[in-house]
């Protein structure tokens, strides 16, 4: 019997009854903003919660030891779906970053973030000194270097960002030496001017030159950036009220419910549903964050504070990106936008952190 | 249990955990507080934005005023018609887009870019009309693909339209669509961008009468320009109608007599002044005028020699011929020239000057007494008055007949013509006056010239045994037939007396064997004077004359019936049409018996 009823008693009921709240709150701001689209994307969201949750719970009965001395494995599996559905997926909306699976498409690169919190957790526990030495950093960049670049390729800039998050999360947890740190940084410095020149696409591009100047280009890549702001700003202290939104009601608003579901809540439930979110989130984020103090074995501190900021990350470029202080890279926030790899992938990341918090008594 | 053996220390990588969490959180607070200057501080701004993204407000143009005859019916209509506007706002990529466009609407390129060149400095938000004229199929495929083209805007809007086609059309005039800088300089009026003015005849005239209000709509529109609500309708107000004092029939009736014949017919009523009829040939039909895009045509009309669009009856200006003699009679005998018995013996020719000159009549008329030679329109009789009077009685003369000037009526255009005199030729042409000269003046020829409308407003002088009125077609103002009368100024030009003696000769050129006998209605008691004017100079026409070439002169009639209490004055012209009597006069009888008609309902 892998899982018993103490164990039971172990789990953080409270991060999952957070997750959920956020979860429903997005469902209703889906349904604002998308009930006038045939598709019914609000129930859609609920089945994929359900779905999510059944992921977690399926996470949360293995123990995480296991899931990590495995991990290679299933990085290898990983690797493996991300070159094949780069040679054979077909494109969508420009990028072979979906895997269709008769009604459902998964994107594999959500997939790859889970399995690198856990292959970094098994990586990095092993050196319990002060910093990383030289060999398992080198090691480290070339495990999280492959994905990596197969996602980039896709293209999928969003996941990429948020890959680099958990890396260098992982990096900053294990220590790193000024040395290692400043040749980093030269390393990141020519990867990004070649990457500018030879990688990105002229549409990436322009979103960033468009975060610079979001007037300059008011009907192309500014577009959303602007009717975002607008939208948000146009929401005040108490905003239009639910479905009142004329800017996502009346379609200015472009992915309102997937990536940009946070500006119909800006707009619709104004700055005190901003500011209410956001503390639910903040709340769920210490949650999270703070169960490292009840890791059992450095392994577990990773998974916690890898998963913890890889949600963390995702909502933060999320709630910039909509208000113009990041470039449109396609990230969406997590457990409130539309999306079920979205949904099911940090659910996933959410039942790691609670499978840890769960088995801190060594003697279980 | 920290510290217990089987746990390791983890408290370095613990307290990292910790710090990046902080700074995490000050990130978010940071992001908050960014939220907070959007949300709160710049709401003002942003709202008012959000609010410009959804409403657009959209012109409703409205239908011009009704014209319509003295009887009611409809001379100048509205009717439905679409209209396809480019907003050049929403043009993403002016490159590509232009080809698809004209292809969607079926017009050229090189057109819409001449479009969009003549609108360059009206802001982009104005829709500029890039076709017009659609029927609702169509506009079909246009509307299918509104999403592909969402600067492409179709709208309904009323249509001018002439039932009756080129009836009365130098009258009515056209429209043509109002140019960019009547639309900046608007004077106090709200023009549409593509709003149709008129440019001609009572279109223009009565161009602020006719036109009506715009109306408006806002419109609640999404992201693609797609109509999701309307929030507030001012509906438009037609333009008011105004009623004109031509009758339709008697209109038709004039336009069907000059047939294909260059000239022109006013037909007056003397009481009132109102034109009844005004007819000029060539013409055209106004409605070819109402697209905004047809240059050829409006190109050939405008260089067409015959200029169909000049309205001959105000803007021709032709020598008067005999017709002149009325008012060479008239001052005669109010001043005391001659007496209703003084008799000229007219034996064919005369040597004035020492220069021959011929009567039309070349076998001579006779002993003439003044009735008589306007009866039989002797030349010898008016050469001899004419000496007598000199040219700056004959100018006067003229002046208070009003010849010379504009009669005063509602139609933009009108020429003066021209009544020489001493001081005239002296100013224009730095030279003195030839008493030669006089002799051609004094039967109408030489530098006089006058328009048909003017002749029949001197021909309603007559009628009306002195008293004047001005020639004018808006029947009605808001309904009030007296206050579209305009005021006749001055007092009779001569003593009643002498109109009784003009009259009794032009009673007689009609019914008792004269000129004018052509115009002879039974049992109506025309009155008239006939006029064939030499368009060449007299000494080539003699030339002509000796080598036996046909000489087409000009052709007039002008009169009035009935004799006493008359109800219609009628002006011929027709030009190159010969002698008076032969071609004016009939015209001028049809017309006589067509309103004896007309009345008699």
């Amino acid at each position: 019997m892998m899982i018993d009823r103490r164990l039971f008693e172990e789990i953080d009921w409270v991060l999952i009854g957070l997750l959920l709240l956020l979860s429903l709150i997005g469902v209703f701001f889906i349904y604002s903003s998308s009930h006038f689209l045939s598709g019914n994307y609000y129930l859609r969201q609920l089945v994929w919660i359900g779905v999510s949750l059944l992921a977690a719970f399926l996470i949360v009965i293995v123990d995480y030891k296991f899931l990590v001395s495995f991990s290679i494995y299933f990085y290898a599996f990983v690797i493996a779906v991300l070159a094949g559905s780069l040679a054979f997926a077909r494109l969508v909306a420009g990028t072979r970053s979906w895997l269709k699976f008769g009604l459902f498409q998964i994107q594999p690169s959500e997939l790859a973030k889970i399995v690198m919190i856990l292959v970094f957790a098994r990586l990095f526990a092993e050196y319990k000194g002060r910093y990383l030495n030289g060999q398992s950093t080198a090691l480290a960049l070339l495990l999280a270097g492959v994905p990596l670049i197969l996602i980039v390729l896709q293209p999928d800039l969003g996941t990429a960002l948020t890959f680099l998050a958990i890396v260098g999360g992982g990096f900053i947890l294990g220590g790193m030496k000024k040395k290692t740190i400043i040749l980093l940084l030269v390393v990141s410095v020519a990867v990004g001017a070649g990457g500018w020149n030879f990688v990105l696409k002229p549409y990436q591009k322009r979103r960033l030159t468009t975060l610079l100047n979001p007037a300059g280009d008011p009907r192309g890549a500014g577009y959303q950036i602007n009717q975002s702001k607008i939208a948000i700003g146009s929401g005040g202290l108490t905003g239009k009220g639910f479905m009142k939104g004329s800017q996502s009601q009346l379609r200015f608003l472009p992915a309102r419910h997937t990536d940009f579901i946070f500006s119909v809540i800006g707009e619709e439930a104004g700055f005190l549903g901003v500011f209410l979110v956001i503390l639910v989130y903040v709340l769920t984020l210490a949650r999270m964050f703070l169960s490292v103090a009840k890791a059992r074995d450095r392994a577990g501190v990773y998974i916690i504070f890898m998963a913890s900021l890889l949600i963390a990350f995702q909502f933060l470029i999320n709630v910039l990106m909509i208000i113009g202080l990041f470039p449109v890279t396609g990230v969406p926030l997590p457990f409130l936008s539309y999306g079920g790899s979205s949904l099911v992938s940090n659910f996933i990341a959410a039942g790691l952190v609670l499978n840890v918090k769960m088995r801190r008594f060594a003697n279980v | 249990m920290p510290g217990d053996k089987i746990y390791e220390d983890l408290s370095v990588i613990v307290r990292r955990a910790n710090t990046v969490f902080g700074v995490l959180a000050v990130v978010v607070l940071l992001t908050l507080g960014y939220y907070w200057k959007v949300q709160i501080l710049d709401y003002q701004k942003y709202w008012s934005l959000a609010e410009a993204n959804r409403t657009r407000t959209r012109a409703l143009g409205a239908p011009r005023g009704l014209i319509r005859d003295r009887e009611g019916k409809i001379l100048a209509d509205n009717r439905a018609s679409f209209n396809v506007s480019l907003i050049r706002e929403n043009i993403k990529d002016p490159a590509s887009v232009y080809s698809d466009i004209s292809r969607l609407v079926g017009i050229s390129e090189e057109e819409l870019r001449s479009r969009l060149e003549r609108y360059k400095n009206v802001p982009s938000f104005e829709p500029v009309v890039i076709k017009d004229g659609l029927e609702p199929e169509e506009i079909a495929p246009i509307e299918a693909r509104r999403l592909e083209f969402p600067m492409l805007d179709v709208q309904a809007e009323p249509k001018r339209f002439y039932p009756n086609k080129g009836l009365g059309a130098h009258i009515l005039g056209y429209l043509q669509e109002r140019s960019p800088e009547e639309l900046r300089a608007g004077a106090g009026r709200n023009f549409r961008v593509g709003e149709m003015g008129g440019r001609a005849g009572v279109e223009r005239e009565y161009d602020d009468r006719l036109t009506g209000q715009d109306g408006s709509v806002v419109e609640v529109v999404d992201s693609f320009g797609r109509k999701r609500d309307e929030l507030d309708t001012a509906p438009p107000v037609q333009g008011r109608e105004v009623k004109l004092s031509i009758s339709a029939v008697l209109q038709d009736k004039a336009e069907k007599l000059l047939g294909e014949r260059e000239g022109a017919i006013v037909a007056l009523d003397p009481a009132t002044g109102e034109v009844l009829a005004m007819a000029s040939y060539p013409n055209f039909d106004p409605n070819r005028f109402i697209s905004r895009f047809t240059p050829e045509e409006w190109t050939g009309l405008v260089n067409d020699p015959a200029s169909p669009l000049e309205n001959r009856a105000v803007r021709g200006l032709y020598a008067p011929g005999s017709i002149f003699k009325l008012v060479m009679a008239l001052a005669g005998l109010d001043q005391g020239y001659v007496t209703e018995q003084t008799s000229v013996y007219c034996n064919g020719s005369i040597s004035i000057y020492g220069t021959p000159r011929a009567c039309w009549f070349p076998q001579g008329h006779g002993s003439m007494d003044l009735a008589n030679a306007i009866k039989n329109s002797c030349n010898i009789y008016f050469y001899t008055l004419g000496r007598q009077m000199g040219i700056d009685a004959i100018a006067a003369a003229a002046d208070r007949m009003g010849l010379g000037r504009k009669t005063g009526l509602d139609l933009p255009g009108e020429k003066e013509g021209l009544v020489p005199s001493s001081d005239w030729k002296m100013k224009t042409l730095k030279t003195p006056w030839f008493p030669g000269e006089t002799i051609s003046v004094a039967i109408g020829q030489g530098q006089l010239q006058v328009t048909p409308l003017q002749i029949a407003a001197m021909t309603a002088i007559v009628a009306n045994r002195g008293r004047r009125v001005v020639p004018h077609l808006v029947l009605e103002d808001r309904g009030h037939p007296a206050a579209a009368r305009p005021e006749a100024a001055g007092p009779p030009p001569f003593r009643a007396s002498t109109f009784e003696s003009v009259i009794e000769g032009m009673w007689r050129s009609v019914n008792d064997g004269g000129t004018g006998q052509g115009a002879r209605v039974e049992g109506l008691n025309a009155c008239g004077k006939t006029g064939s004017t030499q368009v060449v100079s007299r000494e080539r026409a003699e030339m002509m004359a000796r080598a036996g070439k046909p000489i087409k002169t000009h052709s007039w009639f002008s009169g009035f019936a009935p004799r006493d209490n008359p109800r219609i004055v009628v002006t011929v012209l027709v030009e190159f049409g010969g002698g008076g009597g032969a071609t004016a006069g009939p015209l001028a009888r049809e017309m006589f018996s067509c309103w004896k008609e007309i009345l008699g309902r």
